[in-house]
């Protein structure tokens, strides 16, 4: 087979494994939203409600039929891309989603796009001295960004910068026709989002980075004169990005978990939000398609890890990886 | 003279304290002349290279030696002293070809990378034109493929004429050959050696060819040094040291040699092979005298008091040796 015909392979048997995938994470999730204490009806109805009106929004959320019968409705439905009708709102569940998920990938993908921008100089900057009081004081920087939680920094963003010095806006995701005002409302919650993860990034590089340096080919390199900036910006780093970027599939998932406190401290409406209001009501409907969405972003979010990972290491497509 | 070394010194910080793994070592070689440097493992003939090059490890002290390369001197105990030399005087071939290459990046970058240094004028196409060439010439079939190709897709032998031609693409004055063919099979090792003298010959650069085979050093070399635990024990053409070794342990290594028309034994647990008994003193504590005075065969009570000059062997003024049998009372 030629190299073309490999990736082709690859490439058709990880998309088999995706489908398999979104089937049992639907199947786990369905079992797993049911063993939430409470039910909707109490919840959204109140203790006053008539046994008849309970009846009803029971039997229009089809929580009457048996969980073999639920399990096949929901997953049938789901396959169409019909995720039914939320019995708040009255409106089809997939257009709830489907509005607030661009709010939410924005956000995930602008603190991704922050967290590697700034992370992966800060790890080649600490690679080129180790040791160093550069060295140490970016280890120091890079372990204190790890070690506060998401909600403090927000919390902590959001007072100085938004209520202090009233440079960016409060609340909200912003005008949908204005970018602009879009973009100032993604700032505080993205660079919130993204501390975390520069921290992690920056750490990682450096350790790849240092482990790869110690390599026999980075000696030949520079016994051929080439400057060490080039071997460690370019040579070095594209071997060290290997284990960077496999990572980061891994925790993009961590990256939408945190997007839920990110949202609610900022009110944006997002994935985040909305899977956290519908668990308050027990609105399994909308929680279940919430979540089949979030494990389709994160299986095709690795897919796309494990390509750029092919084409950084062409040894991984060959199928030894 | 085209390359000498003088008097280098190369010590190790070590957790149990400070090796010497070389002293006072000094080498010449000719332009267009292939000089060997024999000696086991540990001798510190690595050392001498790494400290030509200037890529020592941290822990690593160069504590004197001047080297000398196209007329111009070089003080070594600086920290990369010769790093103006990399890739354009001096051109380095290494021990393990499986790992010496980056497999992320293709044969062509890598061979490209060099030549951005060497001739820094050239625009890409004319590099890649020129690495095709330099591939072609250590007889690597299909060059143009192989430059799109990774590392991983060659077997160790054509890795290692990648590296040839990374020498190759840079014309240094000194190159090194730091056990060239030792992780390579023994049928390829002839045709790497050929590569190596192909180049010499295309160049006119001085090569220093490191190894423990006394085997390729006769056959390929010009002139070979004998090393020992960080001392220069014997040097000379090689029909000279051939023909009658100065010192004892060049002597009891041409005899650790097995000759092909030996006969052997049925049960080949019963063939008696030659070996020096012994090992390498402690490179902490230099014991006084000569350095091999505990493995030495022939030794007498001053070997243990008098440390050696470098003595002439017979009549040739070029072939020395360190041994106090040579010296003249």
């Amino acid at each position: 087979m030629t190299r073309s015909q490999r990736t082709a392979a690859f490439i058709a048997s990880r998309l088999a494994s995706v489908v398999l995938t979104i089937a049992g994470a639907t199947l786990l999730l369905f079992l797993m939203v049911r063993l939430v204490p409470g039910d909707f009806t109490s919840v959204m109805l109140g203790p006053r409600a008539t046994p008849e009106l309970r009846a009803q929004i029971t039997h229009d959320m089809g929580l009457d039929r048996s969980m073999v019968e639920q399990l096949w409705l929901f997953a049938s439905r789901a396959a169409t891309g019909n995720f039914g009708e939320d019995v708040v709102s009255h409106r089809p569940i997939l257009d709830i989603v489907l509005d607030v998920i661009p709010n939410t990938l924005a956000l995930a993908f602008s603190a991704l796009a922050l967290a590697l921008v700034v992370g992966i100089p800060i790890g080649v900057i600490a690679a080129l001295k180790p040791g160093s009081w550069l060295d140490s004081g970016l280890a120091l920087l890079s372990i204190s960004f790890i070690t506060t939680p998401t909600l403090v920094v927000s919390v902590i963003l959001f007072l100085i910068f938004a209520i202090g010095l009233h440079w960016l806006p409060v609340a909200g995701a912003g005008n949908p026709g204005d970018i602009m005002d879009r973009l100032r409302h993604l700032i505080l919650p993205s660079v919130a989002l993204a501390l975390g993860w520069v921290g992690y990034i920056s750490r990682l590089v450096r350790a790849a980075l240092l482990d790869t340096l110690a390599e026999l080919h980075v000696r030949t390199l520079r016994a051929y004169g080439v400057s060490e900036y080039r071997i460690v910006g370019l040579y070095a780093l594209k071997l060290a990005l290997v284990p960077v970027v496999s990572i980061l599939g891994i925790g993009l998932g961590d990256l939408i978990g945190s997007s839920v406190v990110v949202e609610i401290i900022f009110a944006r409406s997002g994935i985040g939000s909305l899977i956290f209001n519908s668990i308050a009501q027990r609105n399994y409907p909308v929680v279940q398609a919430c979540v089949v969405f979030i494990v389709a972003f994160y299986i095709v979010a690795n897919l796309v890890v494990d390509m750029i990972n092919a084409l950084l290491d062409p040894r991984i497509a060959v199928g030894r990886g | 003279m085209a390359i000498s070394l003088r008097n280098l010194s190369v010590d190790y910080s070590l957790p149990q304290g400070t090796a010497h793994a070389l002293r006072g070592v000094s080498l010449d070689i000719e332009k267009g002349e292939l000089l060997g440097l024999v000696g086991e493992s540990g001798s510190g003939k690595s050392t001498v290279a790494f400290a030509l090059m200037g890529l020592l490890a941290n822990n690593a002290k160069v504590t004197s030696g001047t080297a000398t390369i196209d007329g111009k001197s070089f003080d070594l105990t600086k920290r990369n002293a010769t790093a103006a030399l990399r890739g354009r005087g001096m051109a380095m071939i290494f021990q393990d070809p499986m790992m010496s290459l980056n497999p992320v990046f293709t044969i062509g970058t890598q061979l490209c990378e060099v030549l951005r240094r060497r001739s820094p004028g050239s625009d890409r196409k004319a590099r890649v034109g020129m690495a095709e060439d330099a591939l072609d010439k250590v007889k690597l079939s299909n060059p143009r493929r192989r430059m799109n190709q990774y590392p991983h897709e060659l077997s160790g032998g054509m890795r290692q004429r990648v590296v040839i031609a990374m020498a190759l693409l840079s014309e240094p004055a000194l190159l090194i050959a730091d056990e060239p063919t030792t992780a390579l099979d023994v049928t390829v090792e002839a045709q790497i050696m050929r590569e190596i003298i192909g180049l010499r010959d295309r160049i006119g650069c001085a090569v220093l060819l490191i190894t423990h085979s006394l085997g390729l050093v006769t056959e390929y070399c010009d002139r070979l040094s004998v090393l020992y635990a960080g001392e220069r024990l014997e040097s000379g053409t090689v029909r000279q040291v051939q023909r009658q070794p100065g010192h004892p342990y060049t002597r009891m290594l041409f005899d650790c040699e097995v000759p092909i028309d030996r006969e052997r034994q049925a049960d080949a647990s019963e063939n008696r092979f030659t070996v020096i008994s012994g090992d390498l003193p402690d490179p902490r504590r230099r014991p006084p005298g000569c350095i091999f005075n505990g493995r030495c065969d022939v030794s007498f009570d001053d070997c243990a008091v008098i440390n050696p000059g470098d003595y002439p062997v017979g009549n040739e003024a070029e072939h020395r040796a360190r041994c106090l049998r040579l010296a003249t009372p």
